[in-house]
C-alpha cells in the first residue's frame, strides 16, 4: 500500500515507520525535516498548508493520521493552545476531506486514552464509556481531531478507525519508574495502526461499519482500560512492561 | 388486575411470571410448553381468534411472543400477532398492553452519549424489522382507540451477578431479571401514558452516560436496584 | 429595583443579532460586538472573536456572554471564528469568573431524520462540511468549559430563523423547524435568567411551529419552561368551510 504517514517526526510516527517500512511505500509528513531512509518519500509541511495537504494525498491508498503535534509550538500558552486547535482540528479537516476527495479509502486517526483519565480507578473502560475530555487543549484538541474524522466516515466511501492510545513509552525507557495503568509501547501502537489498515480488506459490499473505534493500551496485571475489542483488528500488546508491575 | 400474558414459555416469560403472579392474576399461554412443566395454555398469536378468546375478561395484555429468524414467521408472529393484540384489545375495551422488542439504538448510537428517544434503526434483518412495524401498530392503536401501550425493548437479560466480576467492563444495555420485573409492574400501574404510547430501552447499568433511563425514570419511576455496574468493579488498593 | 444584568453580545451585525437585540435591549445592558457595521447603522464596539484579548476585554464585568457569530463557508475562517471563537468566549468566561453563556448553531437533524418523528434528544450528527462540523467542535468545547467550570451554558440551534408571518399563508405547508424572533427573544431571556441547566450544559433545537410531529420541544419545555408564544402553524391553515 502507499501510505501517507502523519507526525512522522514523533516518536509515534518513527516506531509505526519501522513497523511497516518494509511492506509498503511510505510518505512521512511533519512539519519538521525528517531523516529518513531513500524509499519512503518525504513531505516538511503544516496539515494546515491546503496546497501542501492536497500534493500528499495523490496516489496515497491509506492516510495514518497519528494526530501528534507538531514538535515546534509557541512557547506562549495562548498562542500554544490555539495553535494545537488549529492544526488538530482545521488541519484535520483539510487532511481528510482532501484524502476523500483524492480518493482514498481508508483512514486511520491516533486519539487518546487521556479522555478517560478522570474516571475513579475501580471502573473499567471500554470503548462504550463517554470521553470526558478536559481544557487541557493537548487532550481535548486530540478529541475534537477525533470528532472530526468520524463526520468523513458518515458522508463518504471511506472506513475511518480511530485507535484511542494510551500513554506513548518504550518498556526499555522506563525500567526504574513506577507503572502507569495507561502506559503503551510505541511498537505496539504501531501494530495497531497496521491491524487498523486491514480492517476493510474484504470485498464484499457488508465488509464493514465505516467508523470504528478502539481502545490501545499494554496489559498490566490488573488492567483499567480493557482491549479485547482490539483484538478485531489483531491487536494484541507484546510490552506490557512486566519487569515494572512485579516491582510494585 | 387480570393479565393475560402471551409468550409465557420463551426466553423471558419463564423468568417474568413468577415475580408477578403474586400480584397478578395472570393467564399464562404460548405455543410451547412450559420449560419448567408449569401448566400453560396453548395460544397461537397467528390466530386472531385465539387471541381475542383468551383475551375476554382481561384488563391488560403483555405481549413477549417473537420469532428472530424465520423468514415467514417473524412476520406472522411479530408483526401480525402484535396486530392482533391490538385489535382484540380495542374490540374487548382493554386499556393497557405491555409489548416487548429488541432495541434498535446500538448499531448506529454506540459512539453517542446521552442516547435516549432517538429514531431506532434496526437495519434489515427479520427480526429487528419485524418488531419495528410492530411497534408502529401499536402506536395507531394508542392513537386511534387510547389503548395505553409501554414497550420494553432489550439488548441483554440475565440473572443478576452474585459476585463481583474482575477484568471486564459491564455489558451494554442488559437488564437483570429482577428490574424487568419492576419495569412490568410500574407499566401495569402507570395509569396514563404520555402520547399514549412509549417505549423504553431497558437496562441495569449505570455508568457508561450512554444509553439513557431519565425517561424510564421519570414516567415509570424505574431504577437500577441496584446499580449492576456495581459487580463490575476494578479492584483498587491492596488487591491486584 | 435591581441593575440589569450586563450582556456581552458577540455577533450584533450578523444574520439573527440585529432581529434578536432589539427584545432584549428593554431587560439587559446590552453591549453590541461585531466585526462588520450594524446594518441599521446602531453603534456599535468592534470585536474580533478570533482574537482572544479583545474577547476577554470586551467580557470584562460582564455577567454572561452570548456568542451568535459564525462563519459559514471560509475553510479557515469557518474554523477560527468557530471554533477557535468558541474557546476564546469559554476561556474568557473563566478567566473572568462569568457564569452564564448562550451559545447558538444549526441543527443537525435535519439532513437525517427529516423521515422521522417526535425527534426531541438526537446525537448531534453534522457531517463534514465546513460550518458543520466546525459549530460541531465548538459545542464540544463549551461541554468541556460548562463541566469543568461550572459555567451554565445553554446552545440553541436553528434551522431556520424568521419574521412572524402577517396574513394566514395559504397552499403552503409551514417550514419546517423554524422559529420566528418573537420566540428567539424568549428563549434568550428565559436562557440568561436560568439558574443552571442539567449537567451544566444543554442544547435545543428550537422552533415555533407545533404540528408535524416532528421536531419536539419537550426538552425544552421541561427544562426552560419555554413554549412559542404563538403556534406558528396556525398562520398555514387551509381554507375550509367551517
Amino acid at each position: 500500500m502507499r501510505i501517507l504517514l502523519t507526525g512522522a517526526a514523533s516518536p509515534l510516527g518513527r516506531a509505526i515507520t519501522d513497523e511497516l517500512g518494509e511492506g509498503h511505500q511510505l510518505r512521512l509528513f511533519d512539519s519538521e525535516p525528517i531523516e529518513a531512509d531513500e524509499r519512503h518519500e518525504v513531505v516538511t509541511a503544516s496539515l494546515t498548508d491546503a496546497t501542501a495537504v492536497w500534493s500528499a494525498v495523490r496516489d496515497i491508498d491509506a492516510v495514518l493520521h497519528t494526530g501528534e503535534p507538531p514538535a515546534q509550538l509557541p512557547s506562549d500558552e495562548l498562542a500554544r493552545d490555539q495553535q494545537l486547535l488549529d492544526e488538530a482540528t482545521r488541519g484535520t479537516h483539510i487532511l481528510c476531506k482532501a484524502a476523500v476527495e483524492a480518493g482514498v479509502k481508508r483512514i486511520v486517526y491516533g486519539s487518546s486514552l487521556d479522555l478517560f483519565a478522570p474516571y475513579p480507578e475501580d471502573v473499567y473502560i471500554s470503548e462504550m464509556w463517554k470521553p470526558l475530555p478536559t481544557p487541557a487543549m493537548a487532550s481535548m484538541s486530540r478529541y475534537l481531531g477525533e470528532l472530526t474524522c468520524r463526520e468523513f466516515a458518515r458522508d463518504f466511501h471511506v472506513s475511518v478507525t480511530a485507535l484511542r492510545l494510551g500513554m506513548l513509552v518504550r518498556e526499555d525507557e522506563v525500567a526504574e519508574q513506577a507503572p502507569d495503568l495507561m502506559w503503551l509501547d510505541p511498537r505496539d501502537a504501531a501494530r495497531a495502526f497496521a491491524g487498523a489498515l486491514q480492517r476493510d480488506t474484504s470485498e464484499s459490499p457488508v465488509w464493514s461499519r465505516r467508523w470504528a473505534l478502539y481502545h490501545i493500551c499494554s496489559l498490566p496485571p490488573n488492567p483499567k482500560y480493557l482491549v479485547s475489542a482490539a483484538a478485531g483488528i489483531g491487536f494484541e500488546p507484546q510490552h506490557n512492561f512486566a519487569a515494572n508491575w512485579k516491582s510494585v | 388486575m387480570k393479565v393475560l400474558f402471551l409468550g409465557a414459555s420463551g426466553l423471558i416469560g419463564p423468568h417474568l411470571t413468577p415475580g408477578l403472579v403474586d400480584d397478578y392474576d395472570l393467564r399464562l399461554t404460548d405455543v410451547k410448553e412450559h420449560p419448567d412443566g408449569i401448566e400453560v395454555e396453548h395460544l397461537d398469536i397467528t390466530d386472531y381468534t385465539q387471541v381475542l378468546k383468551a383475551a375476554q375478561g382481561m384488563d391488560a395484555i403483555m405481549n413477549f411472543t417473537v420469532n428472530r429468524s424465520d423468514a415467514d414467521l417473524s412476520f406472522h408472529v411479530n408483526t401480525c400477532g402484535a396486530w392482533h393484540v391490538m385489535r382484540a384489545a380495542a374490540e374487548l375495551g382493554i386499556r393497557k398492553v405491555v409489548h416487548s422488542g429488541p432495541q434498535a439504538v446500538r448499531s448506529l448510537y454506540d459512539h453517542d452519549f446521552d442516547v435516549d428517544q432517538v429514531p431506532s434503526r434496526p437495519s434489515t434483518g427479520l427480526y429487528g424489522t419485524t418488531k419495528l412495524l410492530s411497534a408502529e401498530i401499536c402506536r395507531a392503536y394508542a392513537r386511534a382507540h387510547g389503548i395505553q401501550i409501554v414497550s420494553f425493548l432489550f439488548n441483554g437479560l440475565h440473572d443478576a451477578p452474585t459476585e463481583p466480576i474482575t477484568g471486564r467492563d459491564f455489558p451494554v444495555m442488559s437488564v437483570v431479571w429482577a428490574d424487568l420485573i419492576q419495569a412490568c409492574r410500574q407499566a401495569l400501574e402507570l395509569e396514563s401514558v404520555p402520547g399514549g404510547y412509549q417505549e423504553f430501552n431497558l437496562h441495569s447499568h449505570l455508568g457508561h452516560e450512554k444509553y439513557s433511563l431519565e425517561r424510564a425514570r421519570e414516567i415509570l419511576g424505574f431504577e437500577p436496584r441496584p446499580n449492576m455496574a456495581e459487580f463490575y468493579r476494578r479492584p483498587v488498593g491492596e488487591v491486584v | 429595583m435591581a441593575a440589569k444584568k450586563k450582556v456581552l453580545f458577540l455577533g450584533a451585525s450578523g444574520l439573527i443579532g440585529p432581529h434578536l437585540t432589539p427584545g432584549l435591549m428593554d431587560d439587559y445592558d446590552l453591549t453590541l460586538t461585531d466585526v462588520k457595521d450594524h446594518p441599521d447603522g446602531i453603534d456599535i464596539d468592534h470585536v474580533d472573536v478570533t482574537d482572544y484579548e479583545q474577547v476577554l476585554k470586551a467580557a470584562q464585568g460582564m455577567d454572561a456572554i452570548m456568542n451568535f457569530t459564525v462563519v459559514r463557508n471560509d475553510p479557515d475562517l469557518s474554523f477560527h471564528v468557530n471554533t477557535r471563537g468558541a474557546l476564546h468566549v469559554m476561556k474568557a468566561a473563566v478567566e473572568l469568573g462569568i457564569g452564564k453563556v448562550v451559545h447558538s448553531g444549526p441543527e443537525s437533524v435535519r439532513n437525517h431524520c427529516d423521515h422521522d418523528f417526535d425527534i426531541d434528544d438526537m446525537p448531534f450528527q453534522p457531517g463534514p462540511g465546513y460550518y458543520m462540523a466546525t459549530k460541531m467542535l465548538s459545542r464540544e468545547i463549551c461541554q468541556v468549559y460548562a463541566r469543568t467550570y461550572d459555567i451554565q451554558t445553554v446552545c440553541y440551534l436553528f434551522n431556520g430563523l424568521s419574521a412572524p408571518p402577517e396574513a394566514p399563508v395559504v397552499g403552503a405547508d409551514f417550514p419546517p423547524f423554524t422559529i420566528v424572533w418573537p420566540d428567539l427573544v424568549q428563549a434568550c431571556k428565559l436562557a440568561l435568567e436560568i439558574e443552571s441547566v442539567p449537567g451544566n450544559y444543554q442544547e435545543f433545537n428550537l422552533h415555533s411551529h407545533v404540528g408535524q410531529g416532528k421536531f419536539g420541544l419537550e426538552r425544552a419545555h421541561r427544562i426552560l419552561g419555554y413554549e412559542p408564544i404563538r403556534n406558528m402553524a396556525e398562520f398555514y391553515r387551509r381554507p375550509t368551510d367551517a
